[in-house]
């Protein structure tokens, strides 16, 4: 019954590395030199390494405090834009072109250019808003948004920061780089293979829905968010270009709790986030697929003197599922299922400019033939898996966005090299889809320039 | 006896006066601890402003007084000068030393990094 694929199963399997594309062109954002115009400050002080969207200590509390903080003058427009061109190469030719007019390897891309809306619109209103051109999609979106409404007061005798995010991709509002939103890599790939699955709080969602959620950063230390996402309508995706995934049924609650220590030569973070979601398979309505994924993370960072900065971050997180719907319809062999990704990352930055970063990251998971085995080369399981590990590599070079650099605060730019390699791959090490194709044959070799105005 | 007291208390008097009032502290330890605690907000180049004013020739500059730096009303109210005593009064505790100051700092509670911190500071002119 689930050993070669429905349509349905097909599609919903493409809509899965759909998704993972999306995500990979949502990930690079909080590059935009207007937040640098509006504050008066280098981009080094809100980002590791002088590039986002790593953020410093100072640059997590410019994003809780609604990116309205400023220099207190007026005339700063809150505009920024950014492209980046890239060069992806697999060890072993795709079976297919992975996009209209890229080729099966060795592929130039002019991968994304962005307009950004972002910064302060008055001292309780800020926004991050980004629409993105992808080459490899041929069309405009609506990449992510953030839109903050802030209050600052002092709440027995402590800092506080009240606010609501409005946003479009569960965890883009979080100012910690250990959710998925703004997890390592900060660019990678669109025209690479990516792995069968992901939690769904994994950017699954991302664009495809609106939500709201209230949060409060108590005494510099204490963040706390409540909140809940519907997915957009189909005329507004149509709108803004974002393929329909499955629906929302209802409200899908988000919750957020975490502790930061801001000590300015060095700071961590631990905490815990979390998403439920029913979802309507291809918007069909009656039984709905039920997630729940709760998640951990945590992060160190070794700041001094600014002069070398050593960072840490990582997640580890669980969903369990509970698919009625595609049960029912035969797309899933299994009702009850799981899948768990483990993320770590370490990073160190020579004088702000030259970085180099290590990630390994493990996806594990229930297996599925009707899930995962979807006959396709390069990206289906013939052993119904999604299990997938591998590292990430990444040497950069940003040699801007200082003090004394060229354009600063008008002009920035980062060189990188990135290699990420798989030792499992959908399940398996060697012929994994069933073609023949092993976990090796996706390393990918990627380079990108990536410049921000 | 009396006149002992006098003399220590006339010596400390000029000293907390005096611009350069950084003999307990070590510029080049300094230069790490600015680097640490206020090199992401205030730059040391004249007419350079971040978040923070510049602080090239802070000691002994009249409060608030960089033209094109838009200080806070509490700042502008505290007009005193800038004294090795006030700078380390200020990043002790700057919202005890300038209420309703804007400085989003919390204060630097080591006594020999804060006069380091000074040290340097009088060195950059």
């Amino acid at each position: 019954m689930f050993g070669t694929s429905t349509p349905r199963a097909m599609h919903r399997f493409r809509m899965a590395l759909v998704t993972l594309g999306l995500l990979a062109s949502a990930l690079p954002a909080h590059a935009v030199p207007s937040f640098a115009r509006q504050t008066g400050q280098d981009c080094v002080a809100c980002h590791v390494g002088g590039f986002g969207p790593q953020l410093t200590p100072y640059g997590i509390k410019f994003k809780l405090g609604g990116y309205t903080d400023s220099d207190g003058k007026a005339g700063h427009i809150p505009l920024s834009a950014m492209l980046v061109q890239s060069y992806t190469q697999t060890s072993k030719d795709q079976s297919a072109d992975p996009a209209k007019g890229f080729s099966k390897n060795d592929n130039l891309s002019l991968q994304e250019i962005s307009m950004f809306v972002a910064g302060r619109f008055s001292d309780n209103i800020g926004a991050f808003v980004q629409v993105t051109h992808a080459e490899p999609d041929r069309k405009t979106t609506l990449d992510n948004a953030d839109l903050r409404i802030v209050k600052n007061m002092q709440i027995a005798d402590k800092d506080t920061v009240l606010g609501i995010s409005i946003n479009n991709n569960p965890t883009v509002q979080d100012a910690f780089n250990t959710v998925p939103a703004w997890r390592f890599p900060y660019m990678s790939s669109e025209l690479a293979v990516g792995s069968a699955a992901s939690p769904l709080i994994d950017g699954a969602l991302a664009q495809q829905v609106i939500g709201v959620s209230a949060y409060g950063f108590y005494d510099n230390h204490w963040y706390a968010e409540l909140g809940g996402y519907n997915s957009l309508s189909k005329r507004i995706l149509d709108d803004i270009n974002i393929a329909p995934g499955d629906k929302i049924k209802g409200t899908s609650p988000y919750w957020r709790l975490a502790y930061f220590e801001d000590q300015r030569k060095q700071a961590y973070s631990f905490g815990i986030f979390g998403m439920d979601a029913h979802l309507l398979p291809g918007w069909t309505p009656g039984q709905t697929d039920k997630y729940r994924d709760i998640g951990i993370d945590g992060s160190y960072q070794f700041l001094g003197t600014r002069e070398h900065v050593f960072a840490l971050n990582g997640s580890y997180i669980n969903e369990r599922r509970n698919l009625d719907a595609s049960f029912g319809a035969g797309d899933a062999e299994k009702r009850h299922g799981s899948i768990n990704r483990l993320d770590v990352s370490g990073s160190y930055h020579f004088d702000k400019t030259y970085g180099a970063t290590l990630a390994l990251f493990d996806i594990r998971g229930s297996r599925d033939n009707g899930l995962y085995n979807s006959g396709e080369q390069d990206v289906g399981s013939v052993k119904a898996s999604p299990n997938t590990r591998g590292y990430t590599v990444q040497g950069d070079w940003t040699p801007f966005g200082k003090e004394d650099s060229w354009g600063n605060g008008w002009a920035n730019l980062r060189l990188g090299l990135q290699y990420t390699g798989y030792t499992k791959f959908n399940g398996a090490k060697n012929n994994y889809d069933g073609f023949g194709r092993n976990a090796s044959d996706n390393n990918t070799l990627f380079a990108f320039a990536w410049f921000a105005i | 006896m009396k006149n002992l007291k006098i003399s220590a208390l006339l010596a400390g008097w000029m000293l907390a006066a005096l611009p350069t009032a950084h003999a307990a502290g070590d510029a080049v330890r300094g230069a790490k601890a600015f680097d640490e605690e206020c090199a992401e907000c205030h730059s040391l180049k004249e007419g350079k402003n971040k978040k923070g004013p510049s602080l090239n020739a802070i000691l002994g500059r009249k409060s608030a007084s960089i033209a094109d730096f838009n200080y806070s009303d509490a700042m502008r109210a505290y007009n005193q000068a800038w004294t090795a005593q006030a700078i380390d009064a200020y990043i002790k505790a700057p919202k005890k030393a300038v209420p309703g100051g804007k400085m989003k700092y919390e204060g630097l509670a080591d006594d020999g990094a804060r006069q380091d911190i000074i040290a340097f500071l009088s060195s950059q002119h």
